[in-house]
């Protein structure tokens, strides 16, 4: 057998283990398939998916600990079972994998208001603390030029904890969904998070796709607020 | 004690550094300030951040957690062990992990360079790489040893230090080989052979290997190439499902110091041994018990090597 059909089919094998497909797309002899398939109905090769399975929810888990600890757990378990199912949760790097379960599970909670501006929270503070790794704040002086074009930062985001007429099942998070609060995050900033200025948000929401600075200046939003934004990564330059 | 200009790689002499240990950012500094460290064993990737734009992968070192490790170790002798190079990957190995790597020598140079004997991607749709989940140990094939010798071999070259593989643990009773090859302790000696590279011989590898699959680790030692083992690990490891599991989790276990006396001293070349831990678990023994650990690995390194 191939080295690169070999793995494949048991790659495929763990990272697949609802589905009976694995052999798509490549060419075996019948005595290889055999021994594959096989191989699936060995102990071995169930204890190897236990433990991909369950390294996958809890690097998972890992990733959106605040937001799954406000679901019921069969809703939990469901999400992570969708999830891992999708052959999702094997990547290594903890920031890559917990951006995308948090994009995953934030698609998932259209109908849940709280819990889902508790994911965006816990994705802004996860983005903010990783872009704080790399973040160097911007020459002000790229300012200078009516032409620069401005986005918000790749680091940034923003979260408003939105009041609702229930507030008695808030439990530990009721304060901030109380005060109607609005936390912006940047990487530049000491904590990662302030609650914006009235010119800060407007500017934010003015970026909501990317603008020249001279677009920008005409709307009146100030150079002023635009160097600070700047310096704390919530507006960067488009490349 | 032996002389410490053991075999000379890339014509430099392999440096005996006696116990290490992994470098662990929760762990107080120092612990590695005391005697019981004398190299520490750096996971560059724990001090990186990836990015990923569409289907280009890169791995940055963050200026401030290498700067934070650099001041921990103290000026330190520090080697690589890698886990994200995945080697033995049919559809290629992990460049931006030597891409990071070149970076990462030039800011921190290190003693050797290991990585595990395994795979743990497969190709994906659009020339994508998928990860498994859990790494995932070769087939004895010779289509195998060629492609993990030849890259490591350059890998070697590259870096101008001793390139090591470790051997596994792994599940299968059973790895498919070709009968050329043998099985995968064989597999080893054709690889140091055709790469010109080294072994890290971790013995709770071999210890998780012989309880799951019913062999004597002593007959598998007496089969290897000990002249090219340059760093060995001690671990602990648990029971799950009624497989004795790799896990990283505690001490070492007595058969595995049994096995340490045993190979140190006939591995003439060996520069270090490490008694490996995953972070979270360092964290729970914590620093008495890691110390106790230490502390037998330096009696162990003291027989057969004399004080460092």
């Amino acid at each position: 057998m191939g080295l690169i059909e070999y793995q494949t089919v048991l790659g495929r094998m763990l990272r697949e283990q609802n589905r009976d497909d694995h052999l798509r797309g490549v060419t075996l002899e019948e005595s290889e398939s055999r021994y594959l398939e096989n191989l699936r109905d060995t102990a071995e090769f169930r204890f190897y998916g236990s433990v991909q399975r369950s390294w996958c929810i809890a690097r998972a888990t890992k990733a959106a600990h605040l937001t799954l600890s406000l679901l019921p757990q069969d809703e939990r378990e469901r999400l992570l079972d969708e999830w891992v199912d999708s052959g999702s949760g094997a990547q290594s790097f903890f920031f890559v994998e917990a951006e995308s379960f948090l994009n995953f599970i934030g698609r998932k909670l259209s109908d849940r208001p709280r819990e889902f501006t508790v994911c965006q929270f816990e994705r802004a503070t996860l983005r903010a603390s990783n872009g704080a790794d790399v973040f160097v704040a911007p020459d002000p002086a790229l300012l200078q030029k009516a032409d620069t074009c401005l986005r918000r930062g790749s680091y940034a985001a923003l979260v408003s904890f939105e009041a609702e007429p229930d507030q008695s099942s808030h439990g530990p998070l009721a304060e901030l969904f109380s005060a109607d609060l609005i936390l912006m995050f940047s990487p530049g900033l000491p904590q990662l998070w302030h609650e914006p200025a009235p010119d800060e948000l407007a500017l934010w929401d003015a970026l909501d796709s990317p603008t020249l600075l001279r677009t920008l200046l005409n709307h009146g939003h100030s150079l002023e607020t635009l160097e600070r934004l700047l310096t704390h990564g919530a507006v960067e330059t488009t490349p | 004690m032996q002389d410490n200009a053991h075999h000379p790689v890339n014509g430099k002499p392999v440096q005996s550094l006696g116990v290490g240990f992994p470098y662990f950012a929760a762990l107080p500094a120092d612990l590695y300030r005391s005697d019981l460290v004398s190299f520490v064993e750096i996971t560059p990737e724990t001090l990186c951040r990836q990015r990923v734009t569409g289907t280009t992968i890169q791995i940055d070192i963050a200026a401030d957690r290498l700067a934070t490790a650099q001041e921990t170790c103290a000026g330190l002798p520090v080697v690589i062990h890698g886990v994200e190079l995945s080697i033995g990957s049919a559809h290629g190995l992990n460049n931006a992990y030597l891409r990071m790597l070149d970076s990462f020598q030039k800011e921190w140079p290190f003693a050797w360079h290991s990585e595990h004997l395994g795979f743990q991607t497969i190709a994906g749709d659009n020339d994508s790489r998928l990860e498994i989940g859990v790494p995932l140990p070769m087939p004895a094939t010779v289509e195998a040893i060629e492609l993990v010798a030849t890259r490591s071999a350059n890998i070697q070259k590259r870096y101008s230090v001793p390139f090591l593989l470790e051997n596994p643990a792994h599940y299968f009773s059973e790895l498919p080989a070709d009968p050329e090859i043998g099985n995968e302790y064989k597999f080893l000696n054709v690889f140091t052979e055709q790469s010109g590279c080294y072994l890290l011989l971790d013995l709770h590898n071999l210890y998780c290997n012989a309880v799951n699959h019913h062999f004597n680790a002593r007959d598998v030692i007496d089969t290897l190439p000990l002249d090219r083992v340059i760093e060995i690990h001690v671990a602990g490891g648990s029971w799950r499902d009624g497989f004795w599991m790799d896990a990283h989790d505690g001490r070492v276990p007595e058969p595995v110091w049994e096995l340490l006396e045993y190979v140190l001293p006939r591995a003439p070349n060996v520069g270090g041994v490490v008694f490996e831990l995953l972070e979270e678990y360092a964290i729970r023994l914590g620093v008495s018990a890691i110390e106790n650990e230490l502390r037998r690995a330096w009696r162990v390194w003291t027989l057969s090597h004399g004080p460092n």
